[in-house]
């Protein structure tokens, strides 16, 4: 029996009333790498989360070489060997390496005072155990987030990790910082540490990973060795839903091009976006989280800055560069934290509906059309089934589904001409789901054009017209037609396609 | 679209809220306070409080701090603060009183300060949205630099012989009410009526709740920020020309303390530091009940001193009580 | 050809110990001082030195406490009102028959207890502590009014004011005072474990609190030196003028805060050194003296104290828009 370093079993986890984790088992061994894949949603950084002491499982166990444990918090977790590196780092970047590793754990004297000498030279010999060189007196802030992260990985060294978890580790670099970060593992792989390397890119994973096991829905599907596995049999394992999910029918006429964009770049978040829309249809944006949807989206929207590219609407070129200006043109934008970004929680459901189209309720002498307002919020509140009616009440007492109506409302108050919607119907239930997605048909039939960000491979498979695959800030296909879910996730985690394994 | 208005006309809570939002809000709270103290002193202290000159006292006193807190009402609902009110009102008190005296025509004079105030609003206001500085750091800072202008325009000496011209704007009484309590309702009636229904206003509400979501809303951000703080400011200097006015000087040492009461006030009539939500109405009561409370105070022998003391205290309680009421926000 | 590479790293070893911004400072402050020394010649002598370091020594020891308070990305508004209440208990007390030492120890226990209520209420509220030391502060100012009616408390024995007064091998006690306070405090905010947490909780709030650091404790802490402080400086006020008002330390956070930031640190949290609050006291220190070598009216004062504070943060954020380091 191999011997095993972290096991668990049976973990179930929800969040409210949404099942993110079904008894899942799993089991890493020492020395070995080991990959878990799945798509957005899976449940891959819950997983990750409860193992490292950050959440509390619903249900399960967690055996640490053998011997049931429960954290408390994450600084037990650590103290017992498992680490974790997060996508967002956790260093202080004013502080310089060495004190962001042994912070509060210094070497002091009897009365307290750190002994300088002695914690930049233990620092020094923990990055020669990696065999990297890194100075311990560098400031954290002033290293690329290549190297923030080996400092983190030296970090969890230093807590004589046992397993160093690592979530979408290479997102942020560069090939050669890809390369040394191989190598770190491999380094750490001959120690005996056990790395959990969790990604959604297929290439490096089939690299460098020993083990592969696949999320889905929360559910573990299965683990191969990777020497055994195929890029196919990985993608498909992936997507296979169960759920059949009825969509609208799709487009009956769609009619001219009305809305293109040409060469969009914006350094490091993508790069030559090239798509165009037409009258009536829906074009799908399809891809993995960080592919560079919602970057292209908000440059569009003109929330970020573009360094180059054209936009054009109804044949004239038009420059974009405030959200005030694209509602003005007719583009608007439903945003995908919807929280944050879209929606004012302690104001009422009517204020929220107008909040995009202020514009449109005031008179020439900008006063409140009071009366106006009141029609047109009770309308949206009927048409999208708003419960309860009462458009006067908080917005924060609504259920999240409901929320996510007054949302909708509240940019189809803009009368928008092209509405790109970043994840709709997430957090909403089945039914709300399906009144969203033949509303967006509507929408798309009335003439608007419709941009549709979706993670979720069927919802973007049976809403779209047409799909725009990302991946990695570039488009890597405009499909139409009968599009298979293997096809999409195809372009979506490969630069180039080479058919094969 | 026949079914929505009927609906809309039927529609189930529209009537009974009205009500309902009525008792339970807090304007009419407050109002209960009002009364009750009011009450409470006129049992003990019925011949001292009950008094003409008394009502007067406290009514000429609430002049200024009905104007500062209503402006400070707004750029708290921006979520931000203005430490720096005092002083504005300090300075162009002085600057207005000195060109009077130097023979400036006395609408033009009135018209510099007014304008003196807001550039000094529009200064907090650009350090705040343009360069995103922590609005209490700008104000504290422009603080010290208004009161210490006042302070070198002036050398401690107050200013004085002015003409009548000047002084009638505050003298005069209808009722035992003086003339400038009237018109400082009115401006603010106005003032409250186009906060709630007055879209450039009112967008204040959106910025201050959710500045990221106003601003993916199409809401100019920095232009409603910008100009929250220009109108706070100028409240000040408007203040700062019924106080020399009323009191026939321009002083330095006005309004000393005079942020500190605006801001407890504001926060009573229901505005808070997290921004998105206050009402001039509330304000205003809350500067009627400190008023009310501090009269209470001198009449049963606390003496002036204890006004900085209850101001505080409140100010304490009104904090407190905001940060409860967040709490339980947030836990959704 | 090795001359020139020693004098060279020479240099660099200098600009790497101090930092850029404390070096401007600190030229800053020569040109100043030779500027003044040329125009008076009695600026560089002891005696106004002497006066010159006296005129900011309350601020200094309160910018102490500040400079931590602000590094943990806070702040403390309330010192200035915590002076006069500790000059004037101390008065009290004096008055009142208790022995000195009494006299001493109670108000400054006190003011740790007022910051501990500043420290806990930030913690519970979760407001940032502008808020709830602004509100300590004013009520601290009106208690003072209040207890005084207005009126000064004097006629401390002369024990007492030696604390104020005095001096010790020709230097003024406050100074030496400070000096202890300044290094002791500065040489542990820069060396020892505990006090070294502050700049973690200030630089990654969250990354602190997952790395197991007791951030609420520690700011509680924060919030009671700084009292302590203000504390301290207020029974020197006491012993200095051997007499206690409640309109003592007007003004005085203004000037501390400003001496904090012109001395480095950032309004977000994080930075700051004891070393660059010092050059920023000391900074000031020139500055007002200025004033009165020059004769200009004081009254200058409040709006040149105004406008540092608002240039330094304005350099401060804007340094932070172009990445540059501090």
């Amino acid at each position: 029996m191999a011997n095993n370093v972290l096991r668990v079993e049976g973990i179930s986890k929800s969040f409210a009333s949404n099942k993110v984790l079904d008894q899942v088992s799993f089991e890493v061994e020492a020395g070995q790498v080991h990959a878990l894949v799945g798509e957005n949603g899976a449940g891959k950084t819950t997983l990750m989360n409860i193992i490292g002491g950050i959440h509390q499982p619903d249900e399960g166990s967690i055996f640490l070489e053998g011997y049931q444990t429960h954290f408390e918090d994450p600084l037990q977790a650590i103290k017992s060997g498992i680490s974790i590196v997060h996508q967002e780092l956790s260093l202080a970047l004013n502080l310089t390496v060495a004190q962001n590793i042994f912070a509060n754990r210094e070497e002091t004297n009897r009365i307290g005072l750190i002994n300088w000498k002695a914690l930049f030279d233990k620092t020094r010999a923990l990055f020669e155990r990696i065999g990297v060189d890194i100075e311990p007196t560098m400031l954290a802030g002033d290293m690329s987030v290549g190297l923030q992260q080996i400092v983190e990985i030296a970090k969890a060294l230093s807590f004589n990790a046992k397993i160093i978890i690592m979530d979408e580790p290479t997102s942020a670099l560069s090939d050669t910082e890809v390369e040394r970060l191989y190598n770190i593992i491999d380094d750490l792989k001959s120690r005996g540490v056990a790395v959990v390397f969790i990604s959604h890119k297929l290439n490096e994973v089939l690299k460098i990973s020993d083990k592969i096991s696949v999320l889905r829905d929360g559910k573990m599907i299965g683990t191969v060795a990777t020497s055994e596995a195929s890029r196919g049999e990985i993608i498909k394992t992936m997507v296979g839903h169960h759920i059949k999910d009825f969509f609208p029918p799709k487009s009956s006429g769609i009619e001219e091009e009305f809305f293109s964009v040409e060469g969009l770049t914006s350094k490091g978040r993508f790069q030559d976006i090239n798509f165009s829309l037409r009258k009536g249809e829906i074009l799908g944006f399809a891809g993995l989280i960080g592919s560079g949807r919602t970057e292209v989206a908000r440059a569009i929207f003109g929330a970020d800055r573009l360094d180059s590219g054209k936009i054009l609407l109804d044949d004239k070129e038009i420059r974009i560069s405030s959200p005030r200006e694209a509602i003005d043109q007719g583009i608007c934008y439903l945003t995908e934290d919807r929280k944050a970004l879209g929606l004012f929680l302690t104001m009422s459901v009517r204020k929220n509906i107008i909040s995009a189209a202020l514009k449109s309720f005031i008179s020439r002498l900008f006063f409140y059309k009071h009366r106006e307002i009141k029609n047109k919020s009770k309308e949206y509140v009927d048409y999208m089934q708003i419960q309860p009616f009462n458009d006067e009440i908080p917005l924060i007492s609504l259920s999240g589904g409901n929320k996510q109506k007054v949302l909708f409302a509240k940019w189809l108050c803009a009368n928008p001409k092209v509405l790109i919607v970043d994840e709709p119907t997430r957090g909403v239930d089945v039914g709300a789901k399906t009144r969203i997605h033949s509303d967006l048909r509507k929408l798309a039939e009335d003439g608007v054009g419709i941009i549709a960000i979706c993670s979720e491979l069927p919802e973007v498979l049976g809403l779209s017209d047409r799909i725009a695959v990302f991946h990695e800030g570039r488009i890597t296909a405009i499909l139409e037609g009968e599009v298979t879910q293997e096809e999409v996730m195809k372009y979506a985690v490969t630069k180039e396609v080479d058919d094969g394994k | 679209m026949k079914e929505v208005e009927k609906k809309v006309l039927k529609g189930p809570s529209d009537q009974a809220t009205w009500w309902r939002t009525l008792i339970k809000s807090r304007e009419t709270t407050l109002f209960l306070l009002i009364i009750v103290v009011s009450i409470v002193l006129s049992i003990l202290k019925s011949n001292a409080f009950l008094d003409q000159k008394n009502f007067e006292a406290i009514a000429t006193g609430m002049i200024y701090d009905l104007l500062m807190a209503s402006g400070m009402t707004l750029v708290l609902i921006l979520g931000g603060i203005d430490l720096s009110v005092g002083s504005v009102l300090a300075l162009t008190g002085v600057v207005t009183t000195m060109l009077i005296q130097q023979g400036v025509n006395v609408p033009l004079a009135i018209s510099l300060g007014l304008l003196l105030s807001m550039v000094i609003g529009a200064i907090n206001g650009l350090f705040v949205a343009r360069f995103k500085i922590a609005p209490f750091i700008v104000t504290l800072g422009m603080m010290s630099v208004a009161r210490g202008a006042a302070l070198v325009l002036t050398s401690g000496y107050m200013i004085s012989g002015l003409p009548d011209v000047y002084l009638e704007i505050s003298s005069g009484e209808l009722l035992g009410i003086p003339y400038a309590i009237y018109t400082v309702v009115i401006v603010l009636a106005i003032f409250d009526y186009l906060l709630r229904n007055w879209k450039p206003l009112n967008q204040s509400f959106y910025v201050g709740n959710n500045p990221e979501a106003a601003a993916m809303s199409g809401i100019q951000v920095v232009v409603v920020t910008f100009a929250g703080y220009t109108i706070c400011s100028f409240f000040a200097g408007l203040s700062a020309i019924f106080m020399t006015s009323r009191l026939a000087i321009g002083f330095a040492g006005f309004g000393l303390m005079a942020e500190l009461r605006a801001i407890a006030a504001a926060v009573i009539g229901g505005a808070s530091f997290a921004g998105g939500t206050g009402s001039v109405l509330g304000a205003c009561l809350g500067v009627l009940l400190l008023a009310v409370i501090n009269n209470g105070f001198v009449l049963l022998g606390g003496g002036p001193n204890w006004q900085q003391v209850v101001s505080g205290g409140i100010l304490v309680v009104a904090v407190g009580v905001d940060a409860y009421r967040r709490r339980r926000e947030r836990k959704e | 050809m090795m001359a020139n590479n020693q004098k060279i790293g020479w240099v660099q070893k200098i600009i790497k110990t101090f930092g850029m911004y404390n070096i401007g400072l600190i030229i800053s402050i020569i040109v100043l001082m030779l500027g003044m020394s040329i125009k008076y010649e009695y600026f560089l002598t002891w005696e106004n030195m002497k006066v010159m370091a006296m005129g900011f020594v309350l601020e200094a020891i309160m910018s102490i406490g500040m400079t931590i308070a602000i590094i943990s990305g806070g702040i403390d508004l309330s010192v200035s009102a915590v002076l006069p209440l500790t000059a004037i208990l101390a008065g009290f007390l004096l008055n009142g028959g208790f022995p000195i030492l009494l006299a001493i120890i109670i108000p400054l226990v006190v003011a740790c207890i007022i910051g501990f209520m500043n420290g806990t209420m930030t913690n519970l509220l979760r407001v940032h502590p502008f808020i709830v030391t602004l509100a300590t502060m004013l009520t601290l100012r009106g208690i003072n009014l209040v207890i005084t009616k207005g009126a000064t408390i004097s006629g401390f024995p002369k024990t007492f004011c030696f604390i104020g007064q005095g001096e010790l091998i020709g230097i003024p006690f406050p100074l030496i005072l400070f000096a202890i306070l300044a290094i002791v405090i500065g040489y542990s905010l820069a060396n020892h474990r505990f006090f070294q947490q502050v700049y973690f909780i200030g630089g990654n709030p969250r990354a602190a609190r997952m790395s197991g650091l007791k951030v609420n404790r520690f700011l509680v802490f924060v919030y009671v030196l700084s009292s302590f402080l203000a504390g301290v400086a207020g029974i020197v006020a006491a012993a200095q003028y051997g007499s206690a008002n409640n309109t003592f330390g007007q003004m005085a956070e203004l000037k501390v805060i400003a001496a904090v930031f012109i001395g480095g640190a950032s309004l977000y949290g994080g930075f700051g050194t004891m070393f660059g609050t010092f050059l920023g006291a000391l900074f000031l220190a020139i500055i007002y003296n200025a004033f009165v070598m020059t004769g200009v009216s004081t009254y200058w004062q409040d709006v040149v104290v105004g406008s540092m504070l608002l240039i330094a943060v304005f350099l401060g954020a804007y340094l932070k828009k172009r990445g540059v380091r501090r």
